[in-house]
């Protein structure tokens, strides 16, 4: 399937044919006065903002007169949306766009099947770490056109200054190396970071054996060598058995400390940490068209099944005579 | 038995001893016990009897002069202040915390390095005096104040917020569990101990939690109500008529004894001396490397945020105010720079060289990100630099290493050096002086001293490091004139 623009026809015929003001999440439905909206009518980037619906049906009505390009609504929450101001608290939101996975086994300019598979198996792993480790509820996931959104709605966390946010970022992503140094009664012990089986240790390990599984030759990771690569890719399979302690002595361990210091730091790009830690940001509308790639921004209510490629298509892309 | 509150003042035991105290009153009287339960202690070294504390303010003193001392003289001699860590002066001691929380709160306010120094004095005391105690005595005096300070056997991560929000502790460091903190040996082993293979749970316990992040979230919390504290006195004090003359006294002399590590041993890395950093010519070989991967152009996305958020209030910072996060004050460029001519012909010409090279140039599809270089210089938005619109806007400081990490990750390519500091500018501070050294010396040998300008030095590549190699970038001189580099890239 190829991602086309769509044209400002099919936009009407999806906004005014297909779409339903119901299809919007009720997390964003049930706060709608609060939240300030904004839209892309050009294509040239969400200019018209400080938009406020009192009620969903404002909002339907604007959808379907103006059918944007794009639609956006703040993750803030606001006493007084129409100035941004009056802040109350926002949703915790981690972009994964498919496009910028820093380590991509595709390939592809845009993207693909293949990317957006990988996104979604990163956002799953962030998913377990944001329920398991940090133990929230109230997580939304949405299908963006380009990658997914987290969105967390946990009251435990909508408060949160950004300074919390970066290092909540940092925590799931695994952008840090753990200590592996540790001691007891002035003794000294080493203990590398995939013998520690809980909290952000493994947390770490498992965001390390993805990235090592999705590592080509042509991968640019900071100061870890070609060689260092070949031999990650001869000796992974170690790791499907997570013989991590084999791996290491294979990798050798000078060079695996380099290479694990290599993926912390590409880890920080797994998610765009600054759309988390923006306590203002707006962010694509659920069930609103991508005109750019021609798919719906969709809730996503079975992450294992969802198919963005079945699920995200709207209908006029079906129709289309070329 | 220790008291609580000598760990721990904020703690129900040392409000008990302030409220005992009463007022201010006789507040600067002498204490023969606390004299004498100085010279007593057996560990005390007195040069001079000037130096032992004799009243509930001299001792407030003491306190920061340990802390300050220990940080900056390199002939500190920690037996001079046995007696802080002498649990029997716990009744005074809790007395000075008080004293001095409230000084500093009512003249200089939480945001002040008066606050930091007091904040992260009070943790370095907390260690230094459990170091003292036995591993028995001092593992309990842990457990009993966070049990306290906790107020419930089970913590959510989120309760730490405040802690997290200031970086007294990092998310990673905690072991957590369905979003609690896991703390306690039975409730680690009784979740953990079926995942751990090879290795006894229990020592594995010791290890990870333990002793260590026991203190380390005790002492951290009692930093952040100290800090809390402060902030509450700042706030009362705003409204209140007059504050007590004694407390601004204090305040003052709390002033002196931080000012005296730039008088006499120089401040930070312990040499520089005193006053204000002198300004100079950029001299690219200081630049970190997040500057030097900048200049040698931006490829992928975030070329806004890299030249107009990243380079320009380093390179504006790093050329006419470098020492702002030791001095604490916020300028204006023309404060610094009254004609404007350094920024003119020195400044904006490197971050417009560094915009140059991005890919594709930056001005050449966003031509409007000029405007936004000068509004983070302070002068509004608007297409050139005029005095009468200055402090329309602020003039940023640089990016934190912790914001360049999460905001341009690509740039952060850190070395040993960077693993000292915590914003690039330090690190060129540090780094400029070194090469200064270096620099002297060169020129001693070859003769030349003179020196080159950025347009000379990066006709071709701007790899400053080999080229350039004791260059200097922008000539100014004392003069303040420059040969070529009018600015027009």
């Amino acid at each position: 399937m190829d991602l086309k623009p769509a044209t400002p026809n099919e936009r009407r015929q999806y906004y005014r044919e297909e779409w339903n003001v119901k299809d919007i999440p009720d997390f964003i439905l049930n706060t709608l006065a609060h939240r300030e909206f904004g839209f892309d009518h050009m294509g040239r980037g969400p200019n018209d903002r400080y938009r406020v619906f009192q009620n969903s049906d404002y909002l339907r009505k604007f959808m379907r007169y103006r059918t944007p390009f794009a639609a956006y609504s703040s993750v803030a929450f606001y006493h007084k949306p129409r100035r941004r101001d009056g802040w109350i608290k926002a949703e915790l939101v981690f972009d994964v766009d498919a496009k910028d996975i820093p380590i991509r086994t595709c390939g592809c300019d845009n993207v693909c099947e293949i990317c957006l598979n990988q996104a979604k198996d990163i956002v799953q792993g962030l998913l377990d770490t944001l329920k398991g480790d940090l133990g929230l509820s109230d997580i939304h996931v949405v299908y963006s056109g380009r990658g997914y959104h987290i969105r967390v709605l946990d009251d435990g966390v909508m408060g949160m200054d950004s300074d919390v946010r970066s290092q909540i970022v940092k925590y799931i992503v695994g952008s840090e190396v753990p200590r592996s140094e540790y001691s007891s009664h002035g003794m000294k012990y080493n203990l590398e970071h995939f013998t520690i089986p809980f909290g952000y240790p493994q947390v770490f390990t498992q965001r390390v054996k993805q990235a090592l599984f999705a590592v080509n030759l042509d991968t640019e990771i900071d100061e870890v060598s070609r060689d260092i690569k070949k031999a990650v890719i001869k000796h992974r399979e170690l790791l499907e058995n997570d013989q991590w302690g084999l791996f290491r002595k294979e990798i050798g361990p000078v060079r695996y400390s380099r290479l694990v210091k290599g993926v912390a730091s590409i880890n920080l790009t797994l998610v765009d940490a600054k759309v988390s830690i923006d306590l203002k940001r707006i962010l694509r509308l659920p069930s609103s068209l991508h005109s750019g790639v021609s798919m719906k921004s969709t809730l996503i209510k079975n992450l294992e099944t969802f198919d963005p490629f079945q699920d995200a298509v709207p209908k006029f892309v079906y129709e289309r005579k070329d | 038995m220790v008291s609580i509150s000598f760990l721990n003042p904020l703690s129900p035991e040392g409000k008990d001893i302030v409220r005992e105290l009463g007022s201010f009153e006789g507040i600067s009287q002498d204490i023969p016990e606390l004299r004498r339960l100085v010279t007593r202690n057996p560990s005390q070294e007195i040069a001079d009897d000037k130096e032992i504390p004799s009243n509930y303010l001299e001792l407030a003193l003491k306190r920061m002069e340990w802390y300050i001392k220990k940080k900056h003289d390199r002939e500190f001699n920690s037996r001079r202040y046995s007696f802080l860590s002498d649990q029997s002066i716990t009744r005074y001691d809790v007395i000075a915390f008080y004293l001095l929380c409230q000084a500093i709160g009512v003249k200089f306010g939480p945001n002040s390095r008066e606050t930091r120094v007091m904040v992260e004095s009070q943790g370095d005391l907390i260690q230094e005096r459990l170091g003292k105690l036995s591993t028995e005595e001092s593992r309990l005096m842990v457990e009993k104040s966070l049990q306290m300070l906790l107020k419930d056997d089970r913590v959510h991560w989120t309760f730490f917020q405040e802690l997290l929000s200031t970086r007294k502790i990092r998310l990673t460091d905690l072991v957590l569990d369905r979003g609690e903190l896991i703390l306690d040996r039975e409730d680690f082993i009784e979740r953990f101990a079926p995942r751990i293979e090879h290795r006894n749970p229990s020592s594995m316990y010791q290890l990870l939690i333990g002793d260590e992040l026991k203190e380390l979230i005790m002492v951290k919390m009692i930093m952040q109500e100290t800090e809390d504290y402060i902030k509450q006195v700042h706030k009362k004090a705003r409204i209140m008529v007059e504050p007590n003359p004694i407390l601004l006294e204090l305040a003052d002399e709390v002033a002196e004894v931080l000012a005296e590590p730039m008088q006499h041993y120089g401040y930070g890395s312990g040499r520089g001396g005193g006053g204000p950093m002198k300004t100079g010519p950029l001299n690219p070989l200081a630049f970190p490397p997040c500057v030097k991967k900048a200049l040698e152009g931006i490829k992928s996305g975030g070329r806004n945020d890299a030249i107009v958020l990243f380079m320009t209030p380093f390179v504006s910072y790093a050329r006419l105010y470098p020492d702002v996060f030791r001095m604490n004050i916020s300028k204006r460029v023309s404060d610094q720079d009254p004609q404007l001519e350094i920024t003119e012909n020195e400044v904006l010409p490197l971050i417009y060289e560094a915009a140059q090279r991005c890919v594709p140039p930056l001005f050449d599809d966003q031509p409007q990100e000029k405007v936004n270089i000068n509004a983070k210089l302070g002068f509004g938005m608007h297409s050139s630099l005029k005095m009468e619109h200055e402090g329309e806007t602020t003039w940023y400081t640089p990016m934190s290493c912790e914001k360049i990490k999460l905001h341009l990750p690509h740039l952060c390519r850190p070395d040993d050096i960077c693993k000292k500091i915590g914003n690039p500018l330090s690190y060129y501070n540090r780094m400029i002086w070194e090469v200064r050294n270096q620099d002297e010396s060169d020129s001693d040998s070859d003769g030349t001293g003179s020196s080159n300008n950025i347009a000379e030095a990066s006709t071709g590549n701007v790899n400053a490091n080999d080229e350039v190699k004791g260059r200097q970038i922008g000539v100014t001189g004392k003069n303040g004139k420059s040969d070529d580099n009018s600015g027009e890239v």
